[in-house]
């Protein structure tokens, strides 16, 4: 683990991550988050422009605190939501990763993504596609994601959005 | 009926084929291919979303001189914009020469509006302004004789911040279409000192599935607790763990009981109102757990302590056919796009009072986006059931769905206590425990329907 986030190391970071999501395993995708992570999806305001303040504008997802992610994965393991019964099928990509600035203790990562999905229920194809930006803090001997925010570019929701497809 | 068969028997179908509507009998049934047949889609679009009043929007969305904001009215794109005088007007959004789109962001501002095909263009009041090389086009007194204006559209209102239009010349006046439900208006208005404002941020989801399978769901007390049970233990979890740690999000829905099932007191009940209208709704307590509760004691001076407490209380409103304003974990308004017989599009807006507090506003917020949008924890769980249901609907060996007679025992005509309360006079009323979650008020929708619908279906 260098000083210092690299790019290499970013990608590793962001692939792992992806995977969790791919496999299902959230325990994993969990442990990659701080306590106090703000996880952020702004909506659009109109064509050009997203919300940029959680606190007065809209979000389509907008958590504070981790806890609040482990909600989600209850959720979706909770067999008490018929949306999660039959999940998704998603495979991510993630690419044109991009090291904005990195310190010491801190490192912004901008990223693109495209989350194809697969929903058996109704036979449904979807990609979800857009722009990440984490903040990766260094804790210990481990960078976390200490904020993340998905710019999702095409906003126009087929029935169903959930973390792990996005 | 399949679509096929649906051709054969085109001239023969009446509304009563399709609404068994038998209230001397006890029976209300719908038949399935209300739902799931292209033709009768298609009158639908043309004898209700585009025979009648349909909201448009907010007055907000177009504040000052020359703002604008487009929607569609089933299936035309209309413009609502305001003049250079102030005024609000509404119009079919396509250029009078060859019928293009003229504006073309949902929302905007312009004094004057280019059409970017062939030039012509029109001032924010709709009047056109130039025809581009005009002197030279050699154009006869006939043309000169039509108006080049934008078509206003047939009927337009504005009631209390909330705008309709009409491309049906042949509507009744604004007022009379809302009647009583004027005043559930006013349950919404009334909350802020300037009324409500969209909150900036639209979220805009599809569904495979017919478009009254959400003008049901909304109005529909009986599906909470098997559709969200995710979320209410997830509330349950919240307030656990808040106790604990003095950490957690809050729902409006955290002072309510009216869903649990468990009360046996009149808790609940549904209003029904002409032209389709109705309200659903469950009785709740001013409390900390709603983004309202700052403003409890001016909404008590202003309104009375009546009007103030069915403020706090949870309100499902419908307009009939495509405006909804749900108010019971956060506050919600939504318009229904159908597109299709079997596909519908949804836009949504947190909405709240003006000028409230940083506080609750972001409360408002929080609690909206965790339960209402497609990337929360409960609308979803309602979405991939209406795609169950719009498969299922293709199962006709027993084609009359039985989900419109519960609580049908228990109505009463015209106005309960608790409507009595705020003076709402509804055509009926039914009030009940929380376990009665009353279905009858979808029966108000499809006599709608058929009113609309009479003569239509022979076509």
């Amino acid at each position: 683990m260098s000083a210092v986030l690299t790019r290499s190391e970013a990608e590793d970071l962001l692939y792992r991550e992806a995977r969790a999501l791919d496999e299902r395993r959230f325990d994993d995708w969990l442990a990659l988050y701080a306590d106090d992570v703000i996880f952020w999806m702004p909506a659009w305001i109109d064509e050009t422009t997203t919300t940029s303040d959680p606190d007065t504008q809209l979000s389509l997802i907008y958590y504070e605190g981790k806890q609040n992610l482990a909600d989600r994965i209850w959720r979706l393991r909770s067999d008490l939501s018929n949306a999660s019964e039959i999940p998704a099928r998603v495979s991510h990509i993630v690419g044109n990763v991009i090291v904005e600035r990195a310190d010491a203790g801190e490192a912004v990562i901008l990223s693109a993504f495209t989350a194809h999905h697969h929903d058996p229920r109704s036979d449904r194809t979807h990609v979800f596609f857009g722009h990440y930006r984490h903040v990766f803090r260094r804790e210990g001997d481990v960078w976390l994601i200490s904020a993340k925010t998905i710019i999702l570019m095409n906003d126009c929701i087929p029935t169903v959005a959930d973390l792990y497809m996005l | 009926m399949g679509e096929g068969m649906m051709k054969k028997e085109r001239a023969m179908i009446s509304p009563g084929e399709l609404i068994d509507d038998r209230r001397e009998a006890g029976i209300f049934r719908i038949h399935r291919a209300m739902y799931d047949d292209p033709h009768i889609f298609d009158l639908e679009m043309r004898h209700i979303f585009e025979g009648g009043w349909v909201f448009l929007g907010l007055e907000c969305q177009a504040a000052s001189a020359h703002d604008y904001f487009t929607v569609n009215i089933g299936r035309v794109p209309a413009l609502v914009i305001r003049g250079g005088d102030g005024v609000l007007r509404g119009f079919v959004n396509s250029c009078p020469h060859k019928g293009a789109r003229i504006a073309h962001a949902g929302c905007g501002h312009a004094r004057q509006l280019i059409c970017p095909y062939h030039s012509w263009s029109f001032d924010s009041s709709g009047r056109n302004k130039a025809i581009k090389w005009k002197s030279g086009g050699n154009y006869t007194p006939g043309f000169d004789a039509d108006s080049h204006d934008l078509a206003a559209l047939p009927a337009f209102g504005v009631y209390k911040g909330f705008v309709f239009g009409s491309v049906a010349p042949d509507v009744p006046p604004l007022m009379d279409w809302l009647g009583e439900t004027a005043k559930l208006l006013d349950l919404i208005a009334d909350q802020g000192e300037e009324g409500v404002e969209l909150i900036p941020g639209a979220v805009t989801f599809t569904y495979e599935g017919n478009w009254k399978l959400q003008l049901e769901n909304c109005s529909d007390n009986y599906h909470f607790t098997s559709a969200h049970p995710s979320y209410i233990r997830l509330l349950e979890r919240r307030k656990a763990m808040e106790a604990a740690s003095g950490t957690g999000f809050t729902s409006a829905m955290d002072s309510q009981r009216h869903w649990s099932g468990e009360d046996d007191e009149i808790v609940a009940g549904t209003f029904s109102f002409p032209h389709g209208h109705v309200l659903n709704f469950g009785i709740a307590q001013p409390s900390a757990a709603s983004a309202l509760f700052e403003r409890s004691d001016w909404l008590e001076e202003t309104v009375g302590a009546v009007r103030r407490d069915w403020m706090f209380n949870m309100r499902n409103m419908t307009l009939f056919p495509n405006l909804q304003v749900a108010e019971n974990a956060s506050s919600q308004l939504r318009v229904i796009e159908p597109i299709s017989h079997n596909r519908t599009r949804m836009r949504t807006w947190c909405i709240g009072p003006k000028g409230e507090s940083a506080d609750a506003r972001r409360q408002r917020i929080r609690q909206y986006e965790d339960f209402f949008n497609p990337s929360g924890m409960a609308t979803p769980d309602d979405t991939v059931a209406y795609e169950d249901c719009q498969r299922g609907f293709a199962g006709k060996v027993s084609p009359w769905l039985q989900g419109y007679q519960r609580g049908m025992a228990s109505r009463r005509e015209g106005a309960s206590p608790l409507a009595q309360g705020i003076g709402l006079k509804p055509d009926w009323s039914i009030e009940g425990n929380s376990r009665l979650c009353d279905e009858t008020i979808y029966q108000s929708y499809y006599r709608e329907w058929a009113r609309r619908m009479a003569g239509a279906l022979a076509e």
